[in-house]
C-alpha cells in the first residue's frame, strides 16, 4: 500500500465554502439534528453551540433557530434578572429584570455592525442573519449560564448586604458567562472560514465593555434609589465602583464591629 | 466483577476506586447510588461533626453533627444546574445527573475518609481542655488548625480519586479535567459562603453555644475575608 496518487482514482470534490473540517472538538460543526424546537436548541446550545450556526448558514428555517435563541436570551435574563431583583425587593423586582434584558439586547444591536464589520475583516464570508445567529447565540449562552448561577445569586444576596459586593459577585459572573459566549464566537468565526481572529478579539473587549458600562448607565440595578433611571449623571463604570467601594468601607469603618462577625 | 449491592460492601469498593462500581452507578440510573452516596455522606459527617462539636458539650457536638452534612447537601443542591451546565458547555458529555453523581461519590469518599479519622479527632477532643480553661484561647486554635489539616486531607484524597473518574468517563480526559475544576471552584465558592451561614462551628472563645447564630444571613464569607485583609493591610 503506498501513498502514490492513483491515476485512474477521479480528483477529490472542491471544498465546499463551509470549512467542515475546520470544526471545533467541542462544538460540532455539523446539520443540526432533532428539529428546531425549544428543549433542542437548549441543549444543542450547551453542547453543540456549531450546529446552530451551521444550519443558521446554510437551512432555510434559520428564522425559526434565531428566534428561539432570541427567547431563551429574553427567558435566561428575566429569570436571573428575578433573581438579583430579590436583593431590593420593592420596584426593583420588575426593574431589575428589564434593565437587564434591555441593557444586554440594546448592547447587543450597538455590537451587532462591529461584529459584522470586524468578522470581515477577518475573512469572514457568511450571511448577515448568520452574525446575528452568532450574537444571539452568545447572548442566549450567557443568559442560561447565568440561570445557572441563579441559586448562587440568591443565597449571596439574600446573606449580604452590601451593594458594592455583590454588585462585584454578579459583574465577576456575568465575565465568566459571557468568557463561554465570546469563546462560542470565537469557534464559528473559524468554523465560518475567519483566517485571522484577530479583529474579533478587539470586538470581544469592546462588548464586555459595553456590557460593563451598561450597568453604570442603569443604575440602579441592585439597590434602591429615589429614581428608576439615573440618565443624567455620567460616569465611567471603574469610578463608580470604586466611588461605591470607597464609600461603603468608610461606612462600614464608623460601625461597631458586632461579636462573632468573624467567627467560624 | 460484579459491583456490590450493600452500603457495607460500596465502601472499600469506593476507596479502592473499582470501575465497575462507578460504571454501574453511571450507566443505570438507580436511585440506590444515590441513597448510598447520601447514607455514606450523613453517616460519615456526622460522625466528624459530633467529635468536632464535643470540645463545647454534647449540645454543640449534636448542632454540628448535623450541619457539617448540611453544608455538603446545600452545596449540591444550589450547584446542580449550574454543574451540570458547565459539564456540558465544557464538552465533557457529562450532564445534570451524570455531574451531580460524581459529585455526591466524591463528598462520599471524603465522609467516608472523614468518618474513618473521627475516632482520632474524638481522642485529640477529649484531650483538650475545656473551653474557658487557662490557656484555652491558643487550644481552640491548635483544634481549628488540626480538624483545618483533616478536613483539606480528606477533602484533596476524595478529589484526586474523582478527578481520575471524571477523566475516564469524560468524553475527552482534557475536557474532563476542566468540568472537574470548574465544579471544583464552584463548590468551593458557595461552600464557604453556606459554612458562613450555617456558623458556630468552633464556637471562638467567649461566645455563646447556639446552633445558628442570631444573624446567619449578615454579610459573608467573601465580605469577611475582604475587609480582614484591608485591615491588616498597610493601603
Amino acid at each position: 500500500m503506498t501513498d502514490e496518487p492513483n491515476p485512474a482514482t477521479p480528483p477529490p470534490p472542491p471544498m465546499p465554502a463551509l470549512r467542515a473540517d475546520s470544526r471545533d472538538p467541542q462544538g460540532g460543526f455539523e446539520p443540526l439534528e432533532g428539529g428546531c424546537d425549544l428543549p433542542n436548541i437548549m441543549n444543542k446550545l450547551l453542547k453543540r453551540p456549531l450546529s446552530l450556526i451551521y444550519s443558521l448558514e446554510t437551512d432555510e428555517d434559520g428564522r425559526q433557530i434565531l428566534l428561539r435563541l432570541l427567547l431563551i436570551s429574553i427567558a435566561s435574563l428575566v429569570i436571573f434578572g428575578l433573581v438579583v431583583g430579590t436583593f431590593s425587593w420593592q420596584e426593583q423586582i420588575w426593574a431589575a429584570p428589564l434593565k437587564i434584558v434591555s441593557g444586554l439586547l440594546f448592547s447587543g444591536l450597538i455590537c451587532l455592525p462591529s461584529l459584522y464589520i470586524f468578522a470581515c475583516l477577518g475573512g469572514l464570508d457568511a450571511k448577515f442573519r448568520t452574525i446575528v445567529g452568532v450574537l444571539c447565540g452568545l447572548i442566549a449562552l450567557s443568559g442560561l449560564l447565568l440561570v445557572g448561577f441563579a441559586p448562587v445569586v440568591w443565597l449571596f444576596s439574600a446573606s449580604s448586604t452590601s451593594i458594592t459586593f455583590l454588585g462585584f459577585l454578579l459583574l465577576s459572573l456575568w465575565i465568566v458567562c459571557a468568557g463561554f459566549g465570546l469563546v462560542l464566537v470565537f469557534h464559528a468565526g473559524r468554523a465560518l472560514g475567519m483566517t485571522n481572529t484577530a479583529h474579533l478579539t478587539i470586538w470581544c473587549g469592546v462588548f464586555l465593555l459595553v456590557t460593563l458600562q451598561m450597568t453604570t448607565t442603569l443604575r440602579p440595578i441592585i439597590g434602591t434609589s429615589d429614581h428608576l433611571v439615573n440618565f443624567q449623571e455620567k460616569k465611567f463604570f471603574l469610578s463608580y465602583w470604586r466611588e461605591q467601594l470607597n464609600g461603603e468601607y468608610e461606612e462600614r469603618d464608623e460601625r461597631e464591629e458586632e461579636p462573632g462577625a468573624s467567627e467560624l | 466483577m460484579p459491583p456490590p449491592s450493600s452500603t457495607a460492601r460500596t465502601i472499600p469498593a469506593l476507596c479502592r476506586g473499582e470501575r465497575a462500581l462507578l460504571t454501574s452507578w453511571m450507566e443505570d440510573p438507580q436511585r440506590g447510588s444515590l441513597r448510598i452516596c447520601a447514607i455514606l455522606i450523613i453517616a460519615g459527617c456526622s460522625t466528624y461533626g459530633f467529635s468536632i462539636g464535643l470540645r463545647n458539650g454534647l449540645e454543640m457536638a449534636t448542632y454540628v453533627a448535623i450541619k457539617l452534612p448540611a453544608i455538603i447537601f446545600l452545596t449540591l443542591f444550589l450547584n446542580t444546574i449550574l454543574n451540570g451546565m458547565l459539564g456540558l458547555v465544557l464538552g465533557s458529555g457529562l450532564g445534570f445527573r451524570q455531574s451531580l453523581q460524581f459529585l455526591l461519590t466524591g463528598f462520599a469518599i471524603m465522609s467516608v475518609i472523614l468518618g474513618a479519622l473521627s475516632p482520632v479527632t474524638f481522642f485529640a477532643t477529649l484531650n483538650m481542655p475545656e473551653p474557658g480553661a487557662p490557656g484555652s484561647m491558643s487550644w481552640h486554635g491548635a483544634n481549628l488548625l488540626l480538624h483545618t489539616i483533616m478536613i483539606a486531607f480528606a477533602g484533596i484524597l476524595a478529589h484526586y480519586r474523582l478527578l481520575g473518574y471524571v477523566r475516564e468517563f469524560a468524553d475527552t480526559r482534557r475536557a474532563g479535567t476542566h468540568a472537574f475544576f470548574a465544579w471544583l471552584a464552584g463548590s468551593l465558592f458557595v461552600g464557604a459562603q453556606i459554612s458562613w451561614n450555617l456558623r458556630p462551628f468552633f464556637v471562638s472563645p467567649g461566645l455563646e453555644v447556639e446552633f445558628l447564630r442570631t444573624d446567619p444571613f449578615d454579610g459573608s464569607f467573601y465580605e469577611a475575608v475582604f475587609y480582614a485583609l484591608k485591615n491588616v493591610s498597610p493601603f
